[in-house]
């Protein structure tokens, strides 16, 4: 049956023409459920607000857009079998895929092998690295997103020393020796890296080593909910070196789970802008909003904007194959809510924005950009 | 230095006594039954989720001050649970006694797994941020920092192991669950009541456990359906090494783990000069785990193999 429609689909876009109403489908994979839900769902929805937006409109050049939304769970196991299913579904062009760098690293060479283009959201620095012919990162990798803070705390604060915590997961240790590098080469020290396992709950014991080194910052590669675990358990013990996190702590669950008083000053970096740098990402903010009925995630700005890198996409390729497509997509150059986008040829963004922001009360403030 | 030590000590304490609740469920149901019940940590999960409800019912329906309605939402959802778990015995685990050994275990695995999946329906699988049952306050100690949150976990902790140890050893409910717990068919023979003691462990066990899961999500700020499967995993592992069906092992096994967890991320850096990190703490957890049971197959205070389970490994 699926080769069936497959050839029928092939014969059409052979002998209509792009004016004929044809289909074409985005596989999506992302965490759906567990303590990462919020991100995933938040950057699908972002996507899907562009694609409807599209499809109301009668598609790109008469092309709509379909989507199959697939949890995997920041599990690489889960990942990798969803990237089989995509891959073994003919109707699936490209793939919106893995929030995770650790879930990226395992599903990219199943992608690779069944040439379908994807557009990778997981940000080690290592993915690009790998010679993939079928994969963009859309956002900022983790070497610009280490940059940023690293270059805050010697400058903004003042830090000398740091003290390096990670939870041993591809993303988490890879990140945090990014910024263990950039501080060192700026002139700070790192008095000690610690490794923690990635389930823990209780760093009681961890803080209390950390403790009397006094460190003036303290940078934390992990992911949520031990971000908050470990800022609420940091401020209890009374330690007030100040806590440099990754993205993972742009969520309003930070503070909450954390408890208010227990973060204030804490940095968080991400490649997000907030929702009102521009007129283009207030629109969108207000877009989100009122579909969805809640604020825009922390990535739903770059669903968005993955959504206007595919309509360029579709309006530039010569056809529908995955090998067209993936063409389009590696020459593509376009204006999108986030600036003007453009890839490498390793599939990296030529000039890719990242963010600082501050816990104040309940909320982010953006302390630097770059 | 001194400091350090202090702290270092209340850390292992604490999480020591949060095990030490836990893992007396494992091991006085298998005391009476000989039996695993890998439902338990899904107990203590239950025991956040249920104190949750009560308290947001309370304060935000009810309008009871936060003191009151603390101590309230903790022993209704303990006596709750405790119920819960009598339950499950009735329905999941009495049709299965007289079957095989094995059969009780696997419906404790899906009691289990149905508990999670229920909790991940109805309140959603992200974690949740929980409320301090004890206002934050921190002493300094000789330099080293201890919170009045540590405090009250030990305190609840230890009133709960000494009324546990009251009602064994010196009530006569205590006596029927011992009596049960040496010879089954001898307690029946003499007349106890044997459903009634099964019964009172399956309240006791779930009781307590739920207790230690209110002070980990208070203690920690979060809880999460999967919070038991870990923690579960560790206060099983703490009832094992102290001897599985003693009362004492559990406590003694559980401030063991506790220790050597801390001690583990605390020291291992310093005593490899970094060659190994906080990470192979786990590592070496289970290293003393396999390193006792080699020496002491039924645990620290375990009592040897006894006639019984000569007569249970018959049946295999």
């Amino acid at each position: 049956m699926r080769k069936f429609t497959a050839t029928l689909l092939l014969g059409a876009s052979l002998f209509a023409g792009p004016a004929m109403a044809e289909q074409t489908t985005i596989g999506l994979s992302a965490p759906l459920s567990g303590p990462q839900a919020y991100f995933g769902t938040t950057w699908h929805n972002g996507f899907k607000l562009y694609i409807d937006k599209l499809n109301a409109e009668g598609g790109v050049n008469g092309v709509t857009i379909a989507y199959e939304q697939e949890d995997d769970k920041a599990d690489p196991r889960e990942g990798t079998l969803v990237a089989q299913k995509f891959c073994d579904n003919a109707q699936v062009v490209l793939g919106l895929v893995n929030f995770n760098s650790g879930v990226a690293q395992s599903t990219l060479p199943i992608y690779e092998d069944c040439s379908l283009p994807t557009m990778t959201f997981g940000s080690n620095p290592s993915l690009t690295k790998q010679g993939y012919k079928f994969m963009v990162r859309p956002v900022a990798n983790d070497l610009a997103g280490a940059l940023l803070p690293a270059e805050y705390a010697l400058g903004k604060l003042g830090a000398k020393t740091a003290l390096i915590v990670n939870d041993k997961q591809v993303f988490g240790q890879g990140i945090s020796e990014i910024f263990a590098k950039n501080l060192q080469d700026g002139g700070g020290k790192v008095l000690d890296t610690i490794a923690v396992a990635p389930s823990d709950v209780d760093f009681a014991a961890v803080l209390a080593q950390i403790k009397p080194k006094k460190p003036d910052v303290i940078y934390l590669g992990a992911v949520m909910p031990q971000l908050a675990l470990f800022a609420k358990q940091m401020h209890e013990q009374g330690i007030t070196a100040t806590l440099i996190v990754p993205d993972g702590g742009y969520t309003p669950d930070f503070i909450k789970q954390a408890g208010e008083p227990n973060v204030q000053g804490a940095l968080v970096a991400i490649q997000v802008p907030p929702m009102d740098a521009s007129p283009a990402i207030a629109d969108f903010a207000k877009l989100y909003k009122a579909k969805y009925g809640e604020d825009a995630g922390p990535y739903s700005i770059y669903g968005y904007v993955q959504g206007q890198i595919l309509e360029q996409v579709l309006k530039t390729t010569k056809g529908l194959t995955r090998e067209d497509i993936n063409a389009a997509l590696h020459a593509v150059k376009v204006k999108t809510a986030v600036g003007e986008l453009e890839f490498d040829d390793t599939g990296e963004l030529k000039v890719a924005p990242s963010y600082l922001y501050k816990v104040e009360g309940s909320a982010f403030q953006l302390v630097g950009s770059k | 230095m001194l400091g350090n030590l202090i702290q270092q000590t209340v850390n292992a304490l604490t999480i020591g006594s949060i095990y030490a609740l836990i893992a007396l469920g494992y091991t006085m149901v298998y005391g009476v039954l000989r039996m695993i019940n890998f439902a338990h940590g899904e107990m203590f999960m239950l025991g956040a989720y249920v104190a949750f409800l009560v308290l947001s019912v309370l304060v935000g329906d009810v309008g009871m001050a936060g003191a009151i309605a603390l101590t309230v939402a903790f022993l209704v959802a303990i006596f709750l649970v405790g119920f819960i778990g009598v339950g499950i015995e009735r329905v999941a685990y009495k049709p299965l006694r007289n079957s095989t050994r094995l059969a009780p275990m696997l419906s404790s695995l899906g009691v289990s797994l149905s508990l999670v999946t229920g909790i991940q329906i109805l309140a959603g699988p992200q974690p949740v941020a929980f409320p301090s049952f004890f206002p934050v306050v921190r002493y300094e100690v000789m330099g080293g920092t201890i919170t009045s949150m540590q405090i009250g976990i030990l305190v609840a902790a230890f009133v709960l192991m000494f009324g546990l140890y009251f009602l064994v050893n010196r009530s006569r409910i205590g006596i029927i669950v011992r009596a049960v717990s040496e010879s089954r068919p001898t307690a029946q023979l003499l007349g106890i009541n044997v459903n009634g003691a099964i019964s009172m462990v399956f309240f006791v066990g779930p009781l307590l456990g739920a207790a230690g899961g209110i002070l980990y999500a208070s203690y920690y700020g979060i809880m999460s359906p999967s919070m038991g499967a870990v923690i579960g995993l560790k206060a099983f592992t703490a009832a094992i090494l102290g001897g599985i069906g003693s009362i004492p092992g559990a406590m003694l096994g559980a401030f063991i783990l506790a220790f050597v967890e801390v001690g583990g991320t605390a020291l291992l850096p310093i005593v490899t000069h970094g060659v190994l990190g906080t990470e192979y703490r786990d590592v070496l957890t289970f290293a003393i785990l396999i390193l006792v049971l080699l020496v002491r197959p039924a645990g620290i205070l375990g009592e040897a193999v006894s006639e019984e389970s000569i007569v249970y490994k018959r049946e295999f």
